[in-house]
């Protein structure tokens, strides 16, 4: 009871004209940075933070116009998934694999209302689960330590060759493509640079957003200039826009199981709300029984990793909130506001500033309902950018990505790497190489790394630390007897496919 | 045969890193795994999947005809150019150009490609600067 | 509603005309937002145009890379005679220098400024831990190396490390390969490992520390300072129990090498005046800073003194040939 009349305080505080009016502007404005290549929710917050500044905001106010642009962005980046193929950020990377099929279906309405919905239970769900259980989630940051992080970044690796391709080796090719660029820069462990050859720029590694933008704007627009629109969403014939019960019925439980695999891997610090959409997915793929639609327009594929990393940006709060250790890119540059704003996220933020906490968490809701409200019939707008012919659409997207890359370092050299990052994306393509592990391997293979080192740094190099607790093992288990096993049963049971296949 | 290439050249660029890796400095500190192990694991990784690649080729991919891949790479040479021109000369005219050129490729007709050049750049130039708040400068410093 | 739209426009405006001003100064936080280079910016640029310091907003950038050598590489190639511009830098700046961590770049290639306030070093461990003083945990140490993880917000090699070396050096323990250090991406998250369990002590700033201190958490068992942390005087020093160290992350400003002696004067006061202000003071207190003003030449000559005795230290313990 006492933490629903905390609650009604934060709306007090949340909910007049001013606020109300700037979740509003935040709201759209989010939804914008998300939605366009290159610009993800972390720089978006990170570029109107002067904003907020300028405007002379007080701390309620700044957070409010702050946590809807968040949570906009997280929304947003959905939308050029769906429609392009090419994701506005990394935790919407998994919504291309069967948004976008969908869209070439004819159905982008329905898949953008569809994992409009998905978003808004899982931040929902995750904004509650952040009222109700923070103080005690928090301490599950803690039970995590190297070998755990560990555990669960191999369970990651090994779902991946469940994901998006026939051919498995051509996903582990990918995957070490992914890992061998994240070993480039500066190794935590010794401070000694690795794969620099003295260029400064690599010091601190390859933005996984050059490489993301790269692989998919970049590359989209060569496969465009080869094909001539053949076999893409653009110009497709639209159905009439309407909101598909059937599937939102469909996907009911596909948004609840991801809504919860989502907000735990938000709380961890070490994995974050891409490692929750991922994870996400490719449950939802092992544990459905017909999975064959997957990555062909599956309906359950948008609305599972979408409802996965919306929770896991609430999940991510946590951290972020209780222990001052920001899950991700996006909570750090929160908690950077936090600070400009002299408030300091800790252990008793909670009981300090219950003023904060609970504005905050109020804020949260009102961005997710009129995230909701403006989302669902803004879909009629969204797909009218299919519409646009492709020799405008393309040079444009094109432009924004440069600039979204441009304006996050002042960089020629990231923009060239991009530039690679395209080629190299269009030949992959080509061969039928997914791309979506090499993302994840830049993503992941630094931590990885970095934990098993910490790992054998602490047990004196006893590999069956590894395996020391309970947690560790069940990962473990789940990646062997979950992912691993299937893959090579799969050969012996069904003849017919050979084990590559 | 594409993906016997493909395989070959992962191999190649495969046995490049591990012995980029050989090259790393070791450290003298406490640290049972070193910096040269992981790049090794991955390394072996690519080394045994693209060996199964060429092992198991799947069916050759379309490849498009020659002229296709002149008309590619000068798209590649119009963002490399636009690359080093967005500096030095603001954000309009190198904008201008770019997407223009990009234009005509997708679709050769003169006048909407000028058109679609002209109208993105004051576009996203008025979005990036006045809606989002972006660091750009319209056109070359030293013109002011 | 209506005058906050207005203030929202105006805000556009303001924002917009920010970057073409000719009077606009700029900071640049060599790092992701959400860093301490990054408050040094944000804090200490709002402040001097809140006090009047200066005239118009001071805009900041975030230039991440090579561990700040990227923005110091554009300061020293590019923007060597920038007037409007300066610079967030810290301890770890000077632990790069000396380390010759920004391929070849030396300190006298720009000018430092001024620092207005420190974090001090502290040395942490659960609550739980049977570790009660710095003397217990060192002799453990002493005794077996391998007995005790230490986890830290830097890299190895960065201060968060040398800060312990140091502290085990002045402790008659020279063994420096067989001590254990981990680098995490921050000091929340050393600290979560330490409560954890997963590591026996953490090494960090005391801004690091203080929300897990006033929870119960964690025990500092010392602060590198001269004297006791002003508002945390339960905390002993390490020179109180014999380990003389005094190891602070100073946060302050650097700028361009090519700048006028006016220009370099102008910024100095305004530093000075933010270091005077009462904004600052709240600031500091927040985010568990003690007062450490040095500003101008007086800077400068503390700096090159720090980065004489981090490199001399780095070739002593093998971090730089």
């Amino acid at each position: 009871m006492e933490t629903l009349s905390l609650l009604m305080d934060g709306f007090a505080v949340a909910l007049t004209p001013t606020t109300l009016f700037l979740a509003v502007i935040g709201c759209i404005l989010g939804t914008i940075i998300g939605a366009l290549p290159g610009l993800g929710p972390s720089n978006g917050v990170a570029i109107l933070i002067p904003l907020a500044f300028s405007l002379g905001l007080d701390a309620t106010a700044s957070l409010v116009l702050m946590t809807s642009v968040y949570y906009g962005a997280m929304y947003g980046g959905r939308i050029s998934s769906i429609l392009l193929n090419i994701p506005g950020d990394e935790p919407a990377l998994m919504t291309t694999l069967d948004g976008y099929p969908m869209a070439k279906a004819g159905r982008a309405g329905d898949a953008l209302v569809l994992s409009g919905v998905a978003s808004f239970v899982g931040a929902l769900l995750a904004t509650f689960g952040l009222i109700l259980l923070a103080p005690v989630l928090a301490r599950l940051a803690y039970k995590f330590g190297p070998a755990e992080y560990f555990a669960l970044y191999i369970l990651a690796f090994s779902t991946l060759g469940g994901i998006a391709s026939k051919n498995q080796a051509k996903a582990a090719i990918a995957a070490c493509i992914g890992l061998g660029i994240s070993m480039i820069g500066i190794d935590n462990n010794t401070s000694i640079v690795r794969f620099t050859y003295g260029n400064l720029h690599l010091y601190d590694g390859v933005d996984f957003l050059v490489a993301i933008v790269g692989l998919f704007a970049v590359t989209e627009v060569f496969v465009f200039i080869e094909s001539h629109g053949k076999d893409s969403a653009i110009g497709v014939k639209l159905g009439k826009i309407t909101i598909p019960v059937n599937d939102i019925l469909l996907c009911k439980w596909a948004m609840l199981r991801s809504t919860l695999i989502g907000f735990v891997a938000g709380i961890l610090p070490g994995a974050g709300a891409s490692l929750g959409s991922f994870l996400s997915y490719s449950a939802e793929k092992a544990i459905v029984k017909d999975n064959s639609m997957f990555g062909k327009g599956d309906p359950r594929g948008v609305a599972a990793p979408e409802a996965g990393n919306n929770a896991a940006a609430g999940g991510a709060l946590i951290p972020m909130l209780t222990l001052g250790v920001p899950g991700s890119g996006t909570t750090a540059v929160l908690l950077a506001l936090l600070m400009t704003l002299n408030i300091t996220p800790g252990p008793t933020l909670f009981t300090d500033r219950p003023d904060v906490v609970w504005g905050l968490i109020a804020s949260l809701l009102i961005a997710n309902v009129v995230l909701l409200v403006l989302n669902v019939p803004m879909v009629k707008f969204f797909v009218r950018i299919l519409m646009v012919p492709p020799w405008v659409l393309l040079p444009g997207v094109t432009m924004v990505s440069f600039v979204g890359i441009y304006s996050l370092s002042g960089s020629t050299f990231d923009l060239l790497m991009m530039i690679g990052f395209g080629a190299m994306g269009f030949f992959l393509r080509k061969l039928d190489v997914p791309t979506v592990p090499i993302i994840l391997g830049i993503l992941l293979g630094n931590r990885m790394e970095d934990n098993l080192r910490r790992a054998m740094v602490i047990s004196d190099g006893d590999w069956t630390f590894l395996f020391s607790s309970w947690i560790a093992i069940g990962f473990w288990a789940a990646a062997i007897l979950g992912f691993v096993g299937p893959m090579f049963l799969r050969g012996v049971l069904k003849k017919p496919v050979p084990p590559t296949d | 045969m594409s993906d016997r290439i493909f395989g070959l050249v992962i191999l190649i660029v495969a046995l490049g890193y591990i012995f980029s890796a050989t090259l790393i400095q070791t450290s003298f500190l406490s640290d049972p795994v070193g910096s040269k192990t992981f790049p090794y694991i991955i390394g072996g990784c690519a080394i045994v999947a693209a060996l199964v690649v060429m092992w198991k080729p799947e069916t050759d991919p379309y490849w498009p005809p020659a002229i296709t891949f002149v008309r590619l790479g000068l798209a590649v040479i119009v963002l490399v150019g636009y690359d080093y021109t967005l500096k030095p000369l603001g954000f309009i005219i190198p904008t201008t150009l770019a997407s223009g050129l990009l234009s005509y490729q997708i679709s050769p007709r003169r006048l909407p490609a000028v058109l679609t050049g002209v109208g993105l750049s004051v576009g996203l130039f008025a979005v990036f600067k006045f809606a989002l708040g972006l660091g750009l400068y319209a056109f070359p410093k030293a013109w002011f | 509603m209506n005058t906050i739209f207005k203030r929202f426009a105006a805000g556009l405006i303001v924002s917009a005309s920010l970057t073409t001003s000719a009077m606009a100064a700029e900071c640049i936080a060599p790092a992701n937002p959400g860093g301490g280079w990054d408050f040094t910016c944000r804090t200490i640029g709002k402040i001097m145009y809140d006090i009047g310091a200066v005239d118009a907003p001071i805009q900041v950038t975030n230039m991440a890379g090579g561990g700040g050598g990227l923005a110091y590489s554009t300061v020293v190639n590019e923007r060597n005679d920038d007037e409007d511009l300066i610079v967030a830098a810290s301890s770890a700046t000077a632990t790069r220098l000396a380390q010759n961590a920004y391929g070849g770049m030396t300190a006298d290639q720009v000018r430092f400024l001024g620092a207005i306030g420190a974090d001090p070093g502290v040395i942490a461990v659960a609550a739980d831990s049977p570790y009660k003083t710095l003397t217990d945990l060192l002799d453990a140490v002493k005794a077996d190396p391998k007995s005790v993880t230490f986890a830290g917000g830097s890299a190895v090699g960065g201060f968060d490390h040398i800060k312990v070396l140091m502290a085990l050096g002045r402790a008659g323990f020279n063994d420096i390969r067989a001590v254990k250090y981990i680098g995490l991406d921050g000091g929340g998250d050393a600290i979560t490992q330490a409560i954890g369990g997963h590591v026996q002590a953490v090494t960090g700033d005391m801004s690091e520390v203080v929300g897990f201190l006033k929870s119960g958490d964690i025990r500092v068992l010392a602060a590198f300072t001269d004297e006791r942390i002003p508002g945390f005087e339960d905390i002993p020093t390490a020179k109180e129990q014999g380990i003389d160290v005094v190891a602070v992350n100073w946060r302050g400003l650097y700028v361009p090498k090519g700048i006028s002696d006016e220009a370099y004067q102008k910024w100095s006061d305004a530093l000075a005046k933010v270091a005077a202000s009462d904004e600052w003071h709240e600031a500091m207190v927040s985010h568990g800073l003690a007062p450490f003003t040095k500003v101008g030449p007086d800077f400068q000559n503390y700096v090159n003194g720090v980065i004489g005795e981090i490199a001399q230290l780095s070739r002593d313990i093998g971090v730089i040939k």
